[in-house]
């Protein structure tokens, strides 16, 4: 702050403000600067996002969406459907069904908040392809989310696999 | 005994003036500092317990009523209505008569608005742990709540504008500028967003519905902090600082531009809340832009206040009150930029729903709001109880203790927020997000809610020496009193 925007004169309201006295100095001339800019750059902003850039927030998910479709391309159907059960398949299916199918169909397919998968009672059928369809497209009036779009069709193959094998001891 | 002792060379209860004699009320402004300090414990003592049952779940006791979700709203509420609504109001009632040189209005008015508000914190305190509310943040209170807040805040209305109309000034300083946005402000944010239709006695819908109810909430939300615990605050800050140097405020035109400023603007900063929602891809931008446009005028206040105390620096080494007031108005300034930083939408995607959120709450109340209400009542406990205050080291040591317990808990839910929000979005090598089971990401964050439950502790336990000083130095006065009535005869 320069030297000349310290005046330093009272007005003289102080008889007014309970002995409180106040100086009229100028404004911090970097506060003003700071002030106007973030004024000006408000509109610019709003303007450049909307009109010029053409951005929103749909935009922004689609080309997110876009580059992890091109960085991480999803199997073709021919691949998926080439998919063969073997140990490591399995393997990898429980690995996957710890991290998101144990919270609620529980550490050794008990059930809990979601069916047991161990019992004799299949309600959406106990073939691997019934078991595919229903964690692949999910049982949303039940609770069951479609994990199809979180996993990927490998990922939910493998998964379905390991709950085939163990549920029904069919590999 | 020394001049320029503050507690005893300022503002008289009683003071003569050339239109005669006023009689101040005091007492009320007593009341009010008790309420102060009791509700203050309370608030930051529910917060200690809930920032252990984040680090330690048996905390919550396996009962209802004292699980984190009913406790939070407690937490909230106590501390944003009840300690800082008191210290308010203590502030107010006191700086009010004398800067308008004239007794409050009507005092029954004030008696009915200090033990209302009361009341209405002791049904706040029995509804939230029973698991009554409106669900929606910082306006939980159940309708029967709300319509008693309504009326209070009503009463106190009237008997602050009907002071400001017998005042014996014509002009009005800027304090009282900042207490009528507050009064005013309130009372339509309160009853807008409370607007619902009753079912129950304890049940009721909201009128609005969907995004319109989020929008109204945060419209509320964002400026019950600008206008409950920004704009009173600075009023305070106005009065109570340079009284407490003994030095002219830096600059009237600033106080003015910057109040304008900052009242205009503050209204429709609401929608940052909501950015990266169904709101309108123009209503975030708006929300946003605003925020961004309220940095300026909110560091006028920090300046005006700063720089107000040229010339008095030497006694932030020696005064506690200088010290509460330098440490207050740099986490303004702090929390000021912090704030509308966040609101930019690619710092918000980081930063939303994580406990850097948390962390920017907490260097604005406790640094803030908190350490502003010790320097006004470090210096108001002693003029109001006509005495010295008890002990200026314990008012040191209470200093100390509460700025380091805030920097442990702001630098704590920094780094717990930021992990949070970089492990939430990291990806792996497959394209599956890193870290998929929420839990992973709590376990991370273990260490800094332990920190931050040392911090919050630290923050109480100055508190508490707080209260005892405070407590002890009203017990000295009303004994010296007692046997020395004539010490003040003159």
């Amino acid at each position: 702050m320069s030297n000349d925007a310290l005046q330093d004169q009272v007005l003289g309201h102080a008889d007014e403000a309970d002995g409180i006295e106040e100086y009229d100095n100028r404004l911090p001339r970097w506060w003003v600067g700071l002030f106007l800019f973030c004024v000006a750059w408000s509109p610019v902003y709003a303007v450049h996002y909307h009109f010029v850039g053409g951005r929103s927030q749909a935009g922004e998910w689609q080309q997110e969406m876009d580059a992890a479709a091109i960085r991480w391309p999803q199997p073709t159907a021919e691949q998926v459907a080439g998919l063969t059960v073997t140990p490591e398949v399995l393997t990898e299916g429980e690995a996957i069904y710890k991290t998101n199918c144990i919270a609620c169909h529980g550490p050794t397919l008990e059930g809990g908040i979601g069916p047991s998968l161990v019992d004799d009672v299949w309600i959406h059928g106990n073939s691997r392809e019934q078991i595919l369809g229903v964690v692949t497209n999910g049982v949303t009036e039940k609770g069951m989310p479609p994990w199809g779009p979180i996993l990927g069709p490998e990922k939910a193959f493998k998964v379905a696999a390991f709950v085939h094998d163990l549920g029904t001891g069919q590999p | 005994m020394s001049t320029d002792t503050p507690a005893l060379d300022s503002s008289p209860a009683i003071a003569s003036e050339a239109h005669g004699a006023v009689n101040y009320d005091d007492a009320i402004v007593k009341k009010f500092i008790i309420a102060t300090l009791v509700f203050g414990v309370v608030g930051m003592l529910v917060g200690v317990i809930l920032a252990l049952q984040l680090a330690w779940w048996p905390a919550n006791l396996g009962l209802e009523w004292t699980t984190f979700g009913r406790l939070r709203p407690l937490h909230t509420n106590a501390v944003i209505f009840a300690f800082t609504g008191n210290f308010i109001f203590a502030g107010i009632y006191y700086s009010t008569q004398r800067l308008l040189k004239v007794r409050m209005f009507n005092d029954v008015l004030s008696a009915i608005h200090f033990w209302g508000w009361q009341i209405i914190i002791v049904a706040a305190a029995l509804s939230l742990p029973m698991g009554l509310t409106q669900g929606k943040e910082y306006a939980e209170l159940i309708w029967p709540i709300d319509i008693a807040i309504t009326l209070i805040w009503v009463v106190f209305a009237i008997n602050f504008f009907g002071t400001i109309a017998v005042r014996r000034v014509k002009h009005l300083y800027v304090a009282i500028w900042f207490y009528m946005s507050m009064v005013l402000t309130i009372a339509v944010l309160h009853i807008v967003n409370s607007l619902a239709l009753p079912a129950t006695l304890t049940r009721s819908y909201p009128v609005y519905a969907g995004l319109t109810d989020a929008l109204v909430q945060w419209w509320y939300g964002h400026n019950a902090v600008g206008f409950l615990l920004t704009t009173p605050i600075l009023g305070l800050m106005y009065y109570f600082l340079p009284k407490s140097v003994n030095r002219p405020v830096f600059s009237y035109r600033l106080s003015i531009i910057h109040f304008w400023a900052l009242i205009f603007l503050y209204i429709w900063a609401g929608p940052h809340h909501l950015l990266y929602s169904a709101l309108p891809d123009w209503a975030q931008t708006l929300g946003m832009v605003f925020s961004v446009m309220l940095i300026a005028p909110s560091w006028g206040g920090m300046l005006n206040g700063l720089l107000t105390l040229r010339g008095a620096w030497d006694r932030l080494r020696t005064d506690p009150i200088v010290k509460f007031w330098v440490v207050a108005v740099s986490f303004y300034g702090m929390s000021t930029f912090e704030g509308p930083m966040m609101s930019i939408r690619a710092v918000n995607a980081l930063s939303h729903y994580t406990d850097w959120t948390i962390g920017h709450v907490h260097s604005g109340a406790l640094g803030w709001v908190g350490m502003s209400a010790f320097a006004m009542l470090y210096w108001l406990v002693p003029v109001v109880w006509k005495t010295r205050l008890h002990s200026e080291s314990l008012a040191t040591a209470h200093f100390w203790i509460a700025t380091t317990g805030i920097v442990l808990y702001v630098v704590a839910m920094w780094s717990s927020g930021i992990t949070q929000g970089l492990m939430w979005r990291a990806i792996d090598d497959a394209g599956q997000l890193a870290y998929p089971s929420f839990v992973d990401t709590v376990l991370e964050l273990m260490p800094f809610y332990w920190i931050r439950l040392v911090g919050g502790t630290m923050y109480l336990g100055g508190m508490l020496v707080g209260c005892w000083n405070i407590f002890m130095t009203a017990r000295g006065a009303s004994a010296s009193a007692a046997s020395a009535p004539a010490a003040f005869a003159k």
